[in-house]
């Protein structure tokens, strides 16, 4: 294996996040060829986690956009500060200088409002790490202006000409797939798929990150979470769901699982009432046995 | 057509020739197996064995894989295609011969559905006196079928007044949709102070005139896909008019039909009365009246037309969901499907019987794809889809 990504997967590690060989190696790679990572999977297994376990490992910054319907070049690049610009014309009413020079001080960087695109192009020092997370809930013509930044990481203001960034950061591009993203763009992309842990797996994530967790408890846990993804369900538990959920029983003082305790902390893994009525009448039928000793 | 040899001079100077051959391979392999990976992949994928392990089979398939592959769904092919290429023993690839010339993607050859004996197309064109519906045998293997074939056989395709007048609400529904961008208009409600920012400046700072913004229009699609089967005889002819209305009231509607093999109808519902319609459907559309292979039809929408769905599209599809295809088919067309648009709704006339549940095979593999199941069985089904028709 190579000593960079095992070094990443250590590092990872230590920040408590436990990760694989796919997706030590597809981060290692997005930082070796510079490209942008695409993080694909359901909701709730750690996609947005990456960025900033991968911002903590190189001692980057991490610059994040949320992205949104209707999310447009303004809201992510830059604005302008009105109001500033309007009291400084009023102060400057007397003042003799030239249209075109009071001009040139309104659109001047004092004025500019940085959104997080911007703000990543123009960072000093480090290149920080850029979140663009749920990248599928923009629209179309948002994505189609991402693949220009990303392609070049410089924008053209107007009133200020071209910035270019002085290092380019690096991206991390967040899907939960409620859309079809553009051949376009994913071809501009490394590819990382993240699947729902392992039991193993998700045993450590939970032991590692809720202290005061006893070993059976953690198992009951997380084999009710996984057999949960096996059924039928509106919406899975993810992993921050199985988290919450062994963090409210380590506050109940729980030390195993049974029918009373899951009924009065289902609300921490289950947020769809057709989920709960058939999780109830799971319990009903006695499969919490069934389930909390499920292992793979 | 770029071809490998450009490649060839790119990175060719850091990596050995044998790995370049590799990859060229593999992306040639992928290609054949239908997943786009062009020079500029097999370019990535050299540079990515320049910076891991290449002793390492398992660390050269995960950064072949991140780097070529773009989707979840061509994860098996790769892997497939990898173990092919790559060879097992040494870890190293083996240098291997580069294949001839692409081969050809060999189809089967589809079985002829069996024609189930039903009525023709004719029979819809009979002067309709009210006691055709009685008189057809219906397919659908359903115990209601009487009953809801009463539902509409009492509509005479003449007496099409209701479905225009239904047309036009959903037109409207439709059209009216407001997006969440803004444009420039003369007579807003919101100021945009960017540009009136801009303006102030001639006036010394005072914003003389507001400049005003608005939400722009969204444009939102439909697309509708009949099931013309067998099964779907009685129903076809009801939602068809409904259709037919439909698409000479709203601009941004495209009709299909299908049972075994998709038909594009638009051009035939558009601008002629109903009855002249039909005459050209009978002409046109081959497998009225067949089985049923809702999947292939399906994949073969998306195939032929990928314009025609994106996120502002509502995709209508009129079936009953008996289906002689393969279940996993539709069930990967549909998804498909149901994530390039932006809403599934898939009308059910066999839902308006009482005791209706989702369960034929067809059924239960589109369910876990659709926004929403609902009756299509008589006008008053389909008024009511007039609120779930928003993005």
């Amino acid at each position: 294996m190579n000593d960079e990504i095992r070094r990443i997967q250590d590092v990872m590690e230590r920040e408590a996040y436990i990760t694989d060989r796919q997706i030590a190696t597809s981060v290692f790679l997005a930082t070796a060829l510079g490209k942008p990572l695409l993080v694909e999977g359901h909701p709730g297994v750690g996609k947005t986690e990456i960025a900033k376990v991968l911002a903590q490992t190189l001692g980057a910054d991490l610059i994040r956009l949320q992205c949104y319907e209707g999310l447009d070049a303004t809201t992510a690049l830059y604005e302008w500060n009105y109001q500033r610009q309007l009291l400084h014309i009023k102060l400057g009413e007397s003042s003799t200088a030239s249209m075109a020079e009071q001009e040139a001080t309104l659109f001047s960087e004092a004025f500019l409002l940085k959104r997080p695109l911007l703000a990543a192009i123009t960072h000093h020092g480090k290149p920080p790490v850029l979140l663009i997370d749920e990248v599928d809930r923009s629209d179309e013509e948002f994505e189609a202006f991402l693949l220009e930044i990303l392609s070049d990481f410089q924008v053209t203001i107007p009133e200020l000409g071209t910035i270019r960034a002085e290092a380019r950061p690096t991206v991390v591009l967040t899907s939960n797939r409620t859309r079809e993203l553009s051949e376009a763009l994913r071809r501009r992309c490394l590819y990382l798929w993240i699947d729902y842990p392992s039991f193993e797996k998700e045993l450590r994530i939970v032991r590692t990150k809720v202290p005061g967790l006893g070993e059976q408890l953690a198992r009951e846990i997380t084999g009710v979470v996984q057999a949960l993804r096996k059924m039928r369900l509106t919406k899975h538990p993810g992993i921050a769901e199985s988290l919450d959920w062994a963090a409210a029983l380590v506050a109940l003082h729980a030390d195993h699982l049974d029918e009373e305790v899951v009924r009065e902390t289902m609300g921490c893994f289950l947020k769809d009432d057709g989920d709960f009525q058939r999780m109830e009448r799971e319990l009903q039928g006695g499969a919490l046995q069934a389930m909390a000793s499920f292992a793979g | 057509m770029p071809d490998e040899r450009a490649v060839a001079h790119a990175p060719g100077d850091t990596a050995p020739a044998d790995l370049l051959a590799a990859v060229v391979t593999l992306c040639r392999t992928l290609r054949d197996r239908g997943i786009v990976a062009t020079p500029a992949e097999s370019i990535d994928g050299v540079r990515a064995l320049g910076v891991v392990d290449i002793a390492d089979r398992d660390e050269v398939r995960l950064a072949l894989r991140s780097v070529l592959i773009h989707r979840r769904e061509d994860f098996d092919a790769f892997d497939e295609a990898f173990r092919e290429v790559w060879s097992i023993e040494r870890g190293l690839p083996a240098p291997i011969p580069l294949p001839g010339p692409r081969r050809e993607m060999v189809k089967p050859p589809a079985p002829a559905p069996a024609r189930p004996p039903t009525v023709s197309l004719q029979n819809w064109m009979k002067p309709s006196d009210g006691d055709a519906g009685d008189s057809i045998t219906v397919r659908a293997a359903s115990d209601n079928e009487s009953l809801v074939a009463r539902d509409f056989s009492h509509y005479a395709a003449e007496d099409d007044e209701a479905f225009r007048a239904l047309a036009r609400r959903i037109a409207r529904r439709l059209s009216l949709r407001r997006s969440r961008r803004w444009k420039a208009s003369r007579r807003g409600r919101r100021i945009d102070l960017r540009r009136t920012v801009r303006a102030s400046l001639r006036t010394g700072g005072n914003p003389i005139a507001l400049e005003r913004r608005v939400r722009k229009v969204r444009r939102t699609s439909l697309v509708a896909l009949c099931d013309v089967s067998g099964s779907m005889e009685l129903y076809a002819r009801f939602l068809l008019q409904f259709l037919h209305a439909l698409q000479n009231t709203f601009a941004r509607v495209e009709t299909f039909a299908f049972a075994t093999r998709l038909s594009r109808l638009t051009p035939l519902l558009r601008g002629v009365r109903y009855r002249e319609s039909l005459r050209d459907l009978g002409r046109e559309v081959q497998d009225f009246s067949g089985g049923t292979r809702i999947g292939a039809s399906i994949r073969g929408f998306l195939d032929r037309y990928p314009k025609l769905v994106d996120r502002r599209t509502i995709v209508v599809i009129l079936s009953d969901g008996w289906d002689v295809g393969d279940p996993a088919l539709l069930s990967d067309a549909m998804q498909a499907l149901h994530r390039r648009s932006g809403r599934v709704i898939w009308l059910n006339p066999l839902m308006g019987g009482a005791d209706f549940t989702p369960d034929t095979r067809g059924m239960q593999a589109a369910l876990p794809h659709i926004d929403l199941l609902a009756p299509g069985h008589n006008l008053e089904a389909l008024q009511r889809l007039i609120r779930h028709l928003a993005l």
